[in-house]
């Protein structure tokens, strides 16, 4: 009897402690963020067009009025740019390629690539999927949205088309270049961009729209910091005056600034509208 | 009533026991958590370049203690909460090695091989991580299985005005893969003149011992050198 009444309060005891010591301290906390409060009111794809929109823009301010009218003014923009021994900016494809380097370095999960049929770079030629819905956006020009099975991310593609004499004259005449008559229009490639939910709160969209924005912002600083360190070219003046205007380029917040001005109206509708 | 928490004479000897493997096993596990006994921990000797880090600089403590953490993830696997937690200490991620590594130059990032139309490739070489080629622990610099892990992505290479003796294309149509890195560095941070004459280029094996944690034959000339732990603890606490 005694041996039963220890067994059975050996029992208690033990279960006590394990349920006392599991239970007690609380746990871990959920890590919660502000978005998980506030309701998703975007789909995805709004989200991914809004940010395409402004990459439309800001790319073809770059290309006009930094490399276009720079290469008028004798300013250089190669794809080289980052070696020691090359002192230009960067060309719009690399650009890109830049903000896409910076978006990843932010916590905000975005994904932004550039590709083509006949790039420069024979690396960067769609394949698979890409290839496929590509043919669909050079028949129309629509965005195409897919969901990729294997990376678990939400995926449209949206076409990257010669909007500046500056695309067709450079890709046209670049020594690796798989394709010579580009014409003003043409679709020359997409834009990938991959998210991992399906929708997105206001503040998500905000965060996704601003990753953007500073990702123009950090590969501009670099282009400023390369002319900064140039040795044995002219170095622009950087100011308030852009290359149309003589040897200058514009600091950051002067060329953030004309792309919010020529960007937002749409995507600050769609924001208002939701808000 | 008392008799029930007396020990039994007959089992003393276990009692003993119980008491002198918790004070030896207590001791060992202090030992282990200090500084000075990290290498005993470490599963292999650290790659090149990291042998002046220490654990926490991958490893860092995961959230809550170890009570906390096994009642999450239990809670989580029954269903009454919505995720569970890192157990001991955080998992290890590209983010980690980003910390120190992460250069604007990098012509091979690891996020570019997120897009899909490299769902082929890392099918056979996951690029989108570091450790597919970096593995932590074996004392190497780099540790994939062979050299020819360009071929998973340069097939349709053509170099106009090619300035090699003989030409990408040949190479590649006679799948002369592992010439690639015996002229370029992966991620295109050494400073070298790129040799012209395949003559001229580092040898396979030198290659491999580089590989292993040898010799750099691309020069130690680089644009951009990893973070010291030094210098990672203080970007931290710029933070």
């Amino acid at each position: 009897m005694v041996k039963n009444i220890k067994l059975l309060l050996s029992e208690v005891v033990f279960l006590s402690v394990v349920s006392f010591t599991l239970v007690s301290c609380g746990g871990v906390a959920e890590e919660s963020t502000e978005s998980d409060a506030e309701e998703n009111i975007f789909s995805v794809d709004q989200v991914l067009e809004m940010v395409s929109k402004e990459n439309d823009v800001t790319r073809t301010l770059y290309t006009k009025a930094i490399v276009g009218q720079g290469k008028l003014q004798g300013m250089k923009f190669d794809e080289d740019w980052q070696k020691d021994d090359v002192e230009a900016g960067p060309l719009p494809a690399l650009f890109l390629r830049g903000v896409a380097t910076s978006i990843r370095r932010s916590p905000v999960p975005l994904g932004l690539y550039l590709g083509s049929d006949y790039p420069v770079n024979s690396a960067n030629k769609f394949q698979g999927k890409q290839a496929e819905l590509f043919e669909k956006i050079k028949e129309n020009q629509d965005p195409q949205y897919f969901y990729d099975e294997e990376q678990k991310v939400h995926t449209a593609m949206f076409a990257d088309l010669a909007s500046a004499g500056a695309c067709v004259s450079c890709h046209n005449a670049h020594p690796q270049t798989p394709k010579t008559d580009w014409k003003l229009g043409d679709v020359m490639g997409a834009t990938t961009w991959q998210y991992p939910k399906d929708s997105l709160s206001y503040g998500e969209t905000i965060a996704v729209l601003n990753s953007y924005a500073k990702g123009t912002i950090d590969i501009y600083m670099q282009y400023l910091d390369e002319i900064e360190n140039f040795k044995n070219s002219e170095k622009p003046i950087i100011g308030d005056k852009w290359p149309a205007e003589g040897n200058y380029v514009p600091t950051a917040e002067v060329f953030l600034d004309s792309v919010r001005k020529l960007a937002s109206y749409e995507t600050m509708n769609k924001l208002m509208a939701a808000k | 009533m008392m008799n029930i928490f007396k020990i039994n004479p007959l089992r003393k000897r276990q009692f003993v026991g119980l008491v002198l493997g918790l004070i030896i096993g207590g001791t060992i596990f202090f030992i282990l958590t200090l500084d000075v006994s990290e290498k005993y921990v470490s599963i292999g000797p650290m790659n090149t370049g990291h042998n002046d880090i220490s654990c926490i600089t991958c490893h860092a403590d995961a959230r809550g203690n170890l009570v906390q953490q096994v009642q999450s993830n239990i809670s989580h696997a029954f269903g009454f909460r919505k995720n569970g937690v890192d157990f001991g200490t955080k998992d290890v991620t590209v983010d980690n090695c980003l910390n120190c590594h992460d250069r604007p130059n990098d012509r091979h990032p690891t996020y570019r091989f997120s897009e899909p139309r490299f769902s082929d490739a890392i099918k056979v070489i996951d690029a989108t991580t570091c450790i597919t080629c970096h593995k932590e622990h074996h004392g190497e610099r780099v540790s994939v299985p062979s050299m020819d892990y360009c071929m998973n992505c340069h097939q349709e290479l053509d170099v106009e005005d090619d300035p090699l003796d003989i030409s990408h294309v040949s190479l590649i149509k006679a799948k002369q893969w592992t010439t690639c890195i015996q002229c370029h560095d992966f991620h295109g941070n050494h400073k070298y003149e790129v040799a012209t004459k395949l003559k001229d280029t580092f040898a396979k094996i030198t290659i491999q011992k580089y590989f292993q944690g040898g010799y750099d034959p691309y020069g130690t000339d680089k644009k951009y050198t990893g973070l010291l732990e030094s210098e990672w603890l203080e970007k931290l606490s710029e933070k």
